[in-house]
């Protein structure tokens, strides 16, 4: 018989527990259906209610308890998870074990992602990479090594990746940020062609990296047939930005990967889930336990297939925090739940007389 | 239709005067030839010393504006264009004018501005989207509005011979002293909310002194229901999806804040970004996304203020206070602002306005003295 919770934190476990398993059951099993998804986003809604007082406290103050169906829950920005003296997290921070911080530029705030476990975390990972399709390849990582980058989202993936896919490749930038890039080359030349692999990154890291090859000419590779590479995206704080196609034109130039080869992740610390896309102008997708919105900046309304708006993402792996994120991504509604982004961060862009504002306040740090 | 050799600083005066008419918030209200002659005698000394030789101390003198002006302007208002080009007419040098990309509001307002001149003005303005490589080459002076960027681009390409005048970026702000004088709310409103905050003289921050007639928790109350009542009147102009969601952003998160911290408080439009008032006691700058989005804080301690605009300091423009008054404006004179004006008046600053601190008219000529004659030679040429 199992024994009855006692204390709050008790209870607390207890609860997380069952949802927790709950989800990853879901998961493990086939595509949620509307209603399996609705039922399960609204249990953890309840949760999250219960148990993170900010949380509990925003929602009340919009009056909006008294949700019955997901795409109702109220969503918190990305910035919310910077507030130190707020931490978005149910139950006490001090007991949640695990954390993942946003990397932030200079001056800017960095977020803080609160996990008490990462079972559910790693079980979206996981069930996603299988449901979706994603390639089953040795994993070439041009990022630190998860254990030199403890607080990455990013690189906990990676090592994720790194246990469930097969043996082979590693990580290849050192602690220091600097990238290997002749042991790199020499583990991917020594391939026999039919030795496919997966390439993952942030687009940064590719950026560089293919410069280093155009420095030291004629280094460029040619991955075996059947390779798939993923970059991340990601330039923050370095001042550049390429076009998607740009960007995968280099990627043919030096890896030898067509377009149709590539897939973009799509994710952030402040979710536990991630969405990809293979090519360019194809939507992004989810796994079905993580749902997308693209909603009217004005009227905070889901908008119709064909329109802009920016991202809105009720993810139920994300147990311990908030489940619905308001990203600041900007996106195309497609059909059956998928975006198109154009343009992450939008607010990075300059507009107007003190139109960088963010840059000028980093250059009088 | 006058040679262009012909034409006077008053002929230029009078017909700007007549022009800008139709843009009253351009160069600020009440702009006749008479107050642009007088702007003209306050830099230079004299107001035909652009037409020849005028009495200047002990000797004579002539302005010689550039003989080509090149102004290079943003997209973010037409005011800054308006403003530019109105120097550069009203010199007498010809002007090219690189216009925004994106930015058609700026185009038509230039068009139209320049239709109103008689022909032999608008002769003397040329504009393009994509800079010609001559214009810069052929210009004696180089006036650019624009990002950090846009300006260290420019003055990267200077010659020796050019000079060189830039307004970059800039941030205002407002200090009212005494929450009770009437009218204040509406007044802040208005500087707030007029061309959509996309100017250098609108309000980010507006700081409260806490005292009898009221605090900065209230005013922001007051100021809501301002910027409400002039959204009805003047509403902001359509924005695109990203500085909505720059908004929605902001709001989202200072309502997390105000639900969880009651020193947060927020005020907005329904069902649209139209306007928004975040009271926050936190003292620092706080820099707005624009479009109507407003900042009202208590006011700090004047001796701390500076250390909260430390990080804008370098690109601070006007402070708007209430009440305005020489003993008010004394205590601000360390805060690195180069304007300070009444609550109400922000966006409208008149001719003599040092802009970025700078004279205008005055940085833009070069001179020719004539030394040596004597007084008769002085009443020959007086006009």
């Amino acid at each position: 018989m199992p024994r009855r919770p006692t204390s709050p934190t008790d209870a607390f476990d207890a609860e997380r527990s069952a949802l927790a398993k709950w989800i990853v059951a879901a998961m493990r099993a086939a595509d949620l259906g509307d209603t399996e998804f609705n039922e399960l986003a609204l249990a953890v809604f309840r949760h999250q209610l219960r148990w993170n007082g900010a949380y509990a406290r925003y929602v009340q103050s919009l009056g909006g308890e008294h949700v019955d169906h997901w795409t109702q829950i109220p969503a918190v920005s990305t910035d919310v998870f910077k507030w130190e003296s707020l931490p978005l997290v149910c139950g006490s921070p001090e007991a949640a074990r695990f954390r993942f911080r946003t990397s932030g530029t200079t001056g800017e705030a960095r977020g803080t992602h609160y996990f008490h476990s990462l079972d559910v975390y790693d079980a979206s990972i996981e069930f996603a990479w299988k449901k979706l399709g994603l390639p089953h390849l040795p994993l070439y990582s041009v990022t630190l090594a998860p254990a030199d980058w403890p607080e990455s989202s990013l690189g906990h993936m990676v090592g994720v990746l790194l246990r469930m896919l097969p043996e082979g490749g590693g990580c290849f930038i050192e602690k220091d940020g600097r990238l290997r890039a002749d042991a790199l080359r020499a583990s991917l030349q020594v391939l026999s062609p039919d030795q496919p692999v997966l390439v993952l990154g942030t687009a940064l890291a590719f950026l560089n990296w293919f410069e280093q090859m155009d420095a030291d000419s004629d280094s460029s590779l040619t991955l075996p047939s059947g390779s798939v590479v993923m970059e991340t995206g990601g330039y923050k704080g370095s001042g550049r930005v390429l076009e998607k196609p740009e960007l995968y034109r280099l990627f043919e130039r030096h890896l030898g990967v067509s377009a149709d080869r590539i897939i973009n992740e799509y994710s952030m610390t402040e979710l536990s889930s991630q969405f990809y896309t293979e090519g360019t102008g194809r939507p992004h997708r989810g796994p079905s336990w993580a749902r997308a919105r693209v909603v009217n900046p004005e009227t905070r309304s889901e908008v119709e297939i064909g329109e802009r708006g920016y991202v809105e993402v009720v993810d139920l792996a994300n147990v311990d925090s908030v489940l619905a994120i308001q990203t600041r991504d900007l996106a195309i509604r497609s059909e059956r739940g998928g975006f198109e982004l154009i343009g992450r961060d939008p607010g990075a862009l300059p507009r107007g007389c003190s139109r960088a504002a963010d840059e000028l306040m980093r250059n009088a740090q | 239709m006058k040679e262009a050799s012909s034409i006077t600083t008053r002929d230029r005066a009078e017909a700007l005067a007549a022009a800008l008419r139709g843009f009253p918030h351009a160069m600020g209200s009440e702009l006749t030839a008479d107050n642009i002659m007088e702007w003209v005698r306050v830099e230079l000394g004299h107001a035909e010393i652009l037409d020849g030789f005028r009495p200047r101390g002990p000797i004579l003198s002539k302005a010689n504006p550039p003989r080509t002006i090149l102004h290079v302007v943003a997209g973010n208002t037409p005011n800054a264009a308006l403003q530019s080009l109105t120097l550069g007419v009203l010199s007498g040098s010809h002007n090219l004018l690189k216009l925004p990309s994106a930015a058609p509001a700026v185009s038509e307002a230039v068009q139209s501005f320049l239709a109103a001149l008689p022909a032999s003005l608008s002769q003397s303005v040329e504009c393009a989207v994509e800079l010609p490589d001559a214009w810069f080459l052929s210009a004696g002076a180089v006036i650019v509005y624009g990002s950090d960027e846009t300006v260290a681009h420019f003055r990267g390409r200077l010659r020796s011979w050019q000079k060189f005048i830039a307004h970059g970026h800039r941030l205002s702000f407002a200090i009212i002293f005494d929450a009770a004088i009437s009218g204040l709310a509406a007044a802040a409103a208005r500087d707030v909310s007029l061309f959509d905050q996309q100017g250098c003289l609108s309000p980010h921050t507006i700081y409260v002194a806490e005292n009898e007639g009221g605090g900065a928790r209230a005013f922001a109350g007051q100021i809501a229901v301002a910027m409400k009542e002039f959204n009805e009147h003047t509403p902001r102009l359509p924005i695109d999806a990203g500085a909505a969601q720059e908004i929605q952003h902001l709001r989202s998160s200072y309502a997390f804040r105000a639900a969880n911290d009651s020193r947060v408080d927020l005020w907005q439009s329904e069902k649209s970004t139209d306007w928004t008032v975040i009271y926050e006691e936190e003292p620092q700058f706080a820099v707005s996304c624009l479009n109507r989005l407003v900042f009202v804080k208590p006011l700090p301690p004047l001796e701390s203020l500076p250390e909260h605009l430390r990080l804008v300091r370098p690109h601070l423009s006007s402070v708007a206070i209430a009440p305005c008054s020489e003993s008010h404006a004394r205590l601000l004179m360390s805060l690195g602002v180069s304007r300070i004006c009444a609550v109400g008046q922000s966006q409208m600053p008149t001719p003599f306005w040092h802009q970025d601190g700078q004279a205008s008219l005055a940085t833009l000529v070069d001179w020719i003295d004539l030394e040596g004659i004597k007084s008769e030679f002085r009443c020959s040429t007086k006009a």
